[in-house]
């Protein structure tokens, strides 16, 4: 049995390299990096950060600013698709991937709570109504299966992954899948403590990179079955093709030096797809610019599609927003086939001598039907999603 | 899909044996906690002793991990050695579930204690990689070294649904040959307070799963139940789960197990969710009440089917006089449903066959 | 230079504790840590995350700082590397 295509009927994507696609695309072609600092209400911490500063739509009864970003990348994945913001008829799966908002981690609360023993209770009401794909599927009255995956820097490209399950068998007629993360002090903390930041813009797979800056956005991409979009007159061309995920079962926090789980993970999602590795057009890496990650998965992109593969890595423009990375750069691997090119991979100059293959330091044309989008996570989860173009 | 191992760690102790004896023994009083900021300044809960986490032998490679943690690896490390199957499954094609309401978020309050203890730029890195929702998924991997795909969910009613349903779709798929799925929520201080002030405390320490009532009460408890499951018919121990519904469906069943924990802020949806002539039972009293507690009604519901036996409900408070199962019974058990509802609209159901699927 | 070494020796015993203490290393007591031990690799067995604690460790009980954790490689090589750069820090301070 021939497995039906899974389309991406719609995109939506908000970071600090554009409110929407359009913007994001203006961006991606100009070479712009929208980069600013902490701010002291932000955290007391020095750090360049790639903060999202225009308004953002109407969040109704939501107080979570991941809650926000995400309505307002899934406000443009509806329009794009056609799809109004009541998707009460059809069966709609909802999966999103989120890292700070899962937590109840308000400061204020728990200060409070250390002080008079006493503290208020809306933070918690507040975070118990606000589960993300509870949120989104509240927002478009979805009524099919609904859950956040809490994969750390994997989250949304796994979210993707599941969401690719739901339709292929036959759970769902649609699903909205992403991914959103804001910036927060508590992250700002936590990486600093890890010493993986860098005090400059970020600079994947660069030689002289110094580690990674932190973003904020969402990314949302709307999948139908093939037939089911054709049915509702849906023209879209892009489609998921395939997704894998391994996991290192090495550290919570370093990735397995061999890259094994990674490859694994590229290796099945290209057989899932059921495409040859000469047939991707190019990769959108992980490349958080730290010294690990990008040696690590230069080494496997180097070891399963040649040195000749074009590499890039959109957190030069958006930072590393943590639960959205996966989806946005989902979407921006997408829009990059649809496009014809991708960008010039902000920040690199210099290759390093420690890995095989550089990424590409101008807009560089791709002819290509499929490309590969990678993520790893802390905890050691690798995931690798499939982007493919019909003709 | 069938099941092919348990492990738990709950209140009651670790291990299928454990939870035999819980069932036998029926009810026991729940602990206390002193708490921070109450009025009565204690709470009762059903909490995992240390006793029950130490174990230096699986927790070899979890130094550094915390409670949450530590209950995690247990319960899916025992899950897998129960099911027999350690030493046949193909660890690059184990994948791994972790469903949680609330993450491990006595390591988060602990990292927040190292920011406001000690300022922004002296926290503590391991506490802040711990305090992520997959810690938990992380370290089972490690160390069952499980090389297949790892994925943590969170959802505050249906996360252990919708990772079984998840399980099927990898494993009908062909991505794992096992898949260990399960879930983890714990107590900590701040939730003790948080349970005190948004939870109705059952003052006698029972939970009452029939009562249906407009204002129930409640234990807090917490604990992990992990399923090893497999699409090999000779792994199913424990019979099979059938695919997860949203509506309520009898499918053959002959009894239904309610997952009323008195958590809900108004229980009398159950009332009409019972399905009609068939008995009804429920094993919150014993566990406590959490997010995920779902997952021991399952585990309940699996241990019923394999040893064919129905064990009392272990409160049986009944003024809606339905037909409660109130006596072991020792007879032949073909389908069993676990019933949850949110209470706001929303119902999930779990239903395990005996046969493998 | 009594006086050095003898908070040398302070600050040894200091280390070993909470290296013990806060790194939860099992099965070891701080006595049984050598001064020349290795702290990675073979020796005690610490890893990168260690690492990075050991630098918070240093922040929160010694007020040393290490800013280039490239450099830390040899600082970190055992409790008596630890405990000199600690101590010179300290006196660099004064």
């Amino acid at each position: 049995m021939a497995v039906e295509k899974v389309l991406i009927t719609g995109m939506g994507v908000v970071s600090a390299a554009g409110m929407n696609v359009a913007e994001t695309l203006a961006g991606f072609s100009s070479g712009t990096r929208n980069i600013s600092q902490t701010t002291p209400s932000l955290s007391p911490l020095d750090y360049p950060v790639f903060h999202v500063s225009a308004p953002l739509g109407d969040p109704g009864r939501f107080s979570s600013r991941t809650v926000h970003l995400t309505f307002h990348a899934l406000d443009e994945a509806l329009a794009d698709a056609g799809l109004s913001q009541d998707l009460s008829g059809l069966r709609v799966g909802v999966c999103m991937g989120t890292t700070v908002a899962s937590q109840l981690n308000d400061m204020d609360f728990y200060t409070a709570y250390r002080k008079t023993g006493q503290p208020p209770m809306e933070p918690v009401t507040g975070f118990l109504k606000s589960n993300l794909a509870e949120a989104v599927a509240f927002r478009v009255k979805a009524n099919g299966p609904c859950v956040t995956v809490v994969n750390a820097c994997s989250s949304s490209a796994d979210a993707i992954g599941v969401a690719l399950g739901w339709i292929r068998n036959g759970q769902c007629d649609l699903v909205i899948a992403g991914g959103g993360d804001e910036l927060s002090r508590i992250p700002i903390c936590g990486f600093s403590s890890l010493s993986v930041f860098s005090h400059e813009p970020c600079r994947p797979y660069d030689r002289d990179r110094q580690g990674l800056n932190l973003g904020e956005g969402a990314g949302i991409v709307i999948l139908e079955p093939e037939s089911a979009a054709r049915r509702r007159g849906s023209r879209a061309s892009l489609f998921v093709g395939g997704y894998d995920a391994a996991c290192d079962a090495h550290h919570l926090t370093a990735p397995r030096p061999d890259g094994s789980g990674l490859e694994a993970a590229i290796r099945g999602s290209l057989a899932e797809a059921g495409i040859q590795t000469q047939e991707v057009g190019f990769v959108n890496a992980h490349g958080t610019a730290t010294r690990d990650n990008d040696k690590v998965e230069g080494g496997v992109l180097a070891r399963v599609f040649g040195t000749g593969i074009k590499v890039l890595s959109t957190k030069g423009f958006t930072g590393h927003t943590l639960g959205a990375a996966g989806a946005l750069e989902a979407a921006f691997t997408a829009l990059a086939l649809r496009e014809g090119w991708i960008p010039a991979s902000a920040g690199f100059e210099n290759q390093d001598e420690e890995i095989p293959i550089g990424a590409v330091r101008e807009r560089t044309t791709v002819s290509a039907r499929y490309a590969v989008s990678t993520s790893l996570a802390f905890g050691g989860n690798n995931a690798s999603l499939v982007i493919g173009r019909e003709p | 899909m069938n099941i092919a191992g348990m492990g738990l760690v709950s209140a009651r102790g670790r291990g299928v044996a454990a939870l035999e004896q819980a069932l036998e023994q029926g009810w026991v009083p729940p602990g206390e906690v002193e708490v921070k900021g109450l009025a009565s300044g204690r709470l009762p809960v059903y909490a995992v002793s240390a006793e029950t986490l130490s174990d230096k032998v699986v927790l070899a490679k979890a130094r550094r991990a915390d409670r949450f943690t530590r209950m995690a690896v247990l319960a899916a490390s025992d899950a897998l050695q129960d099911s027999g199957l350690g030493a046949s499954v193909d660890k690059s094609r184990l994948g791994i579930i972790v469903a949680t309401a609330l993450g491990p978020h006595a390591t988060t309050f602990s990292f927040l204690d190292g920011i406001l203890d000690f300022g922004d730029a002296a926290v503590s890195p391991t506490a802040f990689s711990h305090s992520v929702h997959n810690a938990a998924a992380s370290y089972i991997a490690m160390t069952l070294e499980a090389r297949g795909p790892t994925l943590t969910v969170t959802h505050f009613h249906f996360a252990f649904h919708q990772a079984l349903e998840i399980a099927r779709s990898w494993l009908d798929q062909g991505r794992c040959d096992a898949v260990l799925v399960g879930t983890v929520d714990e107590l900590g201080s701040v939730l003790h307070h948080v349970c005190g002030r948004m939870t109705k405390s059952a003052a006698d320490g029972r939970i009452t799963p029939f009562a249906f009532s407009a204002t129930p009460e409640t234990v807090p408890g917490e604990g992990r139940a992990f399923f090893l499951m497999t699409r090999d018919p000779d792994g199913a121990a424990y019979g099979c789960i059938k695919p997860v519904g949203g509506a309520v469906p009898d499918g053959g069943a002959s009894l239904q197990l309610l997952d009323a924990d008195g958590l809900a802020k108004d229980e009398r949806a159950y009332r009409a969710a019972v399905i009609p002539g068939m008995p009804v039972a429920g094993y919150a009293p014993l566990f406590g009440g959490l997010l995920t507690g779902s997952a021991f009604e399952v585990a309940v519901a699996a241990l019923m089917l394999k040893k064919q036996r129905r064990y009392a409900c272990p409160v049986r408070d009944n003024p809606h006089s339905i037909s409660l199962l109130s006596e072991p019974l020792t007879a032949p058990l073909s389908a069993v449903v676990c019933i949850k509802l949110d209470c706001s609209g929303r119902a999930a159901s779990i239903l395990l066959g005996r046969s493998a699927s | 230079m009594q006086d050095k070494e003898q908070q040398l020796s302070e600050i040894r015993a200091k280390l070993k504790e909470l290296l013990v203490s806060n790194l939860n290393i099992e099965g070891v007591t701080p006595d049984q840590i050598k001064d020349d031990d290795a702290l990675f690799g073979e020796g005690l067995g610490l890893d990168s995350l260690d690492a990075v604690e050991i630098v918070v460790i240093l922040q929160r009980h010694f007020g040393v700082e290490v800013k280039d954790m490239e450099k830390g490689r040899e600082i970190f090589r055992s409790v008596n590397t630890l405990a000199n750069y600690v101590y010179e820090t300290k006196q660099g301070q004064k």
